[in-house]
């Protein structure tokens, strides 16, 4: 009998206005691909959703490999061993390369696998290094398909990987090939948590989820595959990190919202304010020389907009291993702006304020970012007016620009 | 006629709400021209006071009705949140606003960015409008209430750092009025009109919390009985 790799404990979650899932109990051992074909809005996509960690429980407690991921009380627990995931709404960001997001998935997992027989096997080869917004749909549920399988060839441990719906949008060749990999995963001894109303996996189911019921799939038809070698290397580290600078660097999207927000208040600064005010004392001069850091931090993290494409952000967060952010362009940009403003006035540069300058556009940023990753579980998060909360910082940052002034720092 | 109830309390604080300024600027004494740069204009006081007063009764229930929501899922808890959110709004609007032509007549300028409890007050106000705002832009459901109800939860501490901010800092607003010990005691006659002010903002905003509950009690209705008729 093998290890029971997930378990579900009385979970109930709501969505929206209503209860989709009611003390639920579930579970899976390794060498078992549970398929959920449910009727629609039956809950397979909660549940799937639930077992990755993403959704907060009413009652009961996730487990995965015997530990709680997450309780109902909302302790949360990095799982021990990374999972596979493929999110219904494929998890991607457009600005990521084909190559780039099927490598971190493996990265999360700590462990690479040479992912071109993959890439050959569903016809991405020629596509691995385009971005993922212009693939066609059905592409882009294979990257999204493959992100969540392939972690499963990794290493000799058993991994729980999550599947919502991942033949969806596949041609038959591609739903074939994707069965054949599901049983080379089985017997791997991976415990896989599957949705679809595709036919095509009843031949490798081993259970049936339906109306809250496990049942032993009879027209299981799998057959006992040569078990493929494949090597595994050790992972790149600093995914999270990597992630970030690729999409600022490719997309500059930092320099593109905080950077002009930035500019624009140098801008403005210059054209209001005289510098022989700054001699003569009339304001407060290390205030005058952050506020553009200061205004480039306000517009938040960019990312964060990035990864509300196709749920990207739901993804990075059940791995629990941090979300992609901009804070070391932030950091550039502020002391450069701030060192900008002290040219522009014509003053000597002050390497502490330029420092100082560019922390504030992180520390800024970081709040912002804050307040946006809050309110990332609403359904329109983009409509929720969290601007409106921006204030919050202007009193610190007026109390700063006092005690910088107090302690001559100028 | 229990429905008139909220109707009835509203109106009582109209009146009181009136009445008190009739009183502030008909008969509460003057002050002293060497205590004040604007004498004429501390009569602002008899409204200022008693709304930021109300505000934080509205801020209180926000506080317990996002807490009953979030720990205890409670449909009058969220309930409270929306109607403790709006008249927070509303107070907090009426004190930022009267502290401001205030501001501009005492101190020469409207806002001080340095002034602990102007910004504190300032961040509950925009925190009660950002509630508003945002509630009204999302969907109803779990997830739309438990993220503005925790934000109600944090948003609270502002309210203690609002309350003690004059007793650390007194940068621009003075040392407390009442309660603050003999230097800072009102005379009888000004304490009797801030009394009823106080009174008076206390029943507007019990009127328009009851008002607002019974609102979102009949939209969550209308949303129950739209969802009955889906199915048919």
């Amino acid at each position: 009998m093998s290890e029971v790799l997930l378990s579900l404990n009385g979970v109930s979650v709501r969505r929206g206005s209503s209860s989709v899932l009611k003390n639920l109990d579930l579970e899976v051992s390794g060498g078992q691909l549970v398929l959920l074909n449910d009727k629609n809005g039956g809950g397979k996509s909660t549940i799937i959703e639930a077992a990755a960690g993403i959704h907060p429980l009413e009652t009961g407690e996730i487990r995965h490999h015997g530990n709680v991921i997450l309780d109902s009380s909302g302790r949360s627990k990095q799982p021990q061993f990374a999972f596979g995931l493929t999110l219904q709404s494929d998890g991607c960001i457009g600005s990521q390369r084909v190559e780039e997001h099927i490598l971190n998935a493996l990265d999360v997992v700590g462990g690479r696998i040479h992912i071109d027989t993959w890439l050959e096997r569903y016809n991405l080869t020629h596509r691995r290094h385009d971005l993922i917004s212009h693939l066609s749909g059905g592409q882009r549920r294979k990257v999204a398909m493959l992100a969540g399988i392939l972690p499963g060839f990794v290493g000799e441990t058993p991994r729980l990987l999550f599947l919502d719906e991942p033949a969806a949008g596949l041609d038959e060749d591609a739903r074939t090939a994707l069965v054949e990999d599901l049983q080379h995963l089985r017997e791997r001894g991976n415990c896989i948590l599957l949705a679809s109303h595709h036919s095509d996996f009843n031949a490798c189911a081993t259970h049936i989820f339906r109306d809250n019921e496990l049942n032993v799939n009879d027209s299981n038809t799998s057959n006992v595959h040569e078990m493929v070698d494949i090597k595994t290397t050790s992972s790149q580290s600093g995914v999270v990190f990597r992630t970030g600078l690729a999409l600022n660097q490719r997309t500059l999207s930092t320099l593109a919202s905080n950077g002009i927000a930035g500019f624009l208040t140098l801008g403005m600064l210059l054209a209001l304010v005289d510098s022989s005010a700054i001699d003569s004392n009339l304001i407060q001069a290390s205030g005058l020389f952050l506020s553009a850091a200061f205004a480039a931090g306000l517009v938040g993290d960019s990312m964060v907009a990035m990864l509300h494409e196709h749920r990207a952000l739901d993804w990075w967060k059940a791995h629990r291993q941090g979300i992609p952010n901009s804070y070391l362009h932030a950091l550039i940009l502020g002391a450069g702006l701030t060192a900008l403003t002290q040219l522009g006035y014509d003053q000597d540069i002050s390497w502490i304020i330029v420092t100082i300058g560019g922390l504030l556009t992180v520390s800024t940023m970081f709040v912002i970012r804050g307040i946006d990753l809050a309110t990332s579980r609403l359904a329109r998060p983009r409509a929720a007016f969290t601007r409106i909360l921006t204030p919050i910082l202007i009193l610190p940052f007026a109390l700063f620009v006092q005690w910088i002034t107090d302690s001559n720092l100028l | 006629m229990t429905k008139r109830i909220a109707e009835t309390i509203l109106l009582y604080g109209f009146i009181g709400i009136g009445t008190t300024l009739g009183l502030a600027f008909l008969a509460a004494p003057s002050v002293s021209i060497n205590a004040f740069e604007s004498p004429n204009a501390q009569r602002i006081f008899y409204w200022h006071v008693p709304a930021a007063w109300a505000a934080f009764i509205a801020f209180g229930f926000l506080f317990v009705g996002s807490a009953m929501w979030f720990f205890k899922r409670s449909n009058a808890g969220w309930r409270m949140h929306v109607a403790g959110a709006e008249a927070g709004l509303a107070t907090g609007l009426m004190t930022v606003w009267s502290g401001m032509v205030w501001g501009a007549a005492e101190w020469g300028v409207p806002w001080d960015w340095t002034d602990v409890r102007l910004n504190t007050f300032g961040l509950l106000t925009f925190l009660a409008l950002f509630l508003v705002l945002g509630r009204q832009s999302q969907p109803d459901g779990v997830e739309t209430r438990d993220t503005f109800s925790s934000f109600g939860l944090f948003g609270f501490v502002l309210v203690p750092v609002t309350y003690v901010a004059t007793r650390l800092w007194q940068i621009r607003h003075p040392g407390p009025v009442i309660g603050g010990g003999e230097e800072g005691s009102l005379n009888s006659e000004m304490g009797l009109i801030l009394l009823v002010g106080a009174i008076s903002f206390t029943l507007f905003i019990i009127g328009h919390m009851l008002m607002s509950m019974r609102i979102t009690s009949l939209e969550q209705r209308l949303e129950s009985i739209q969802e009955a008729m889906d199915k048919v």
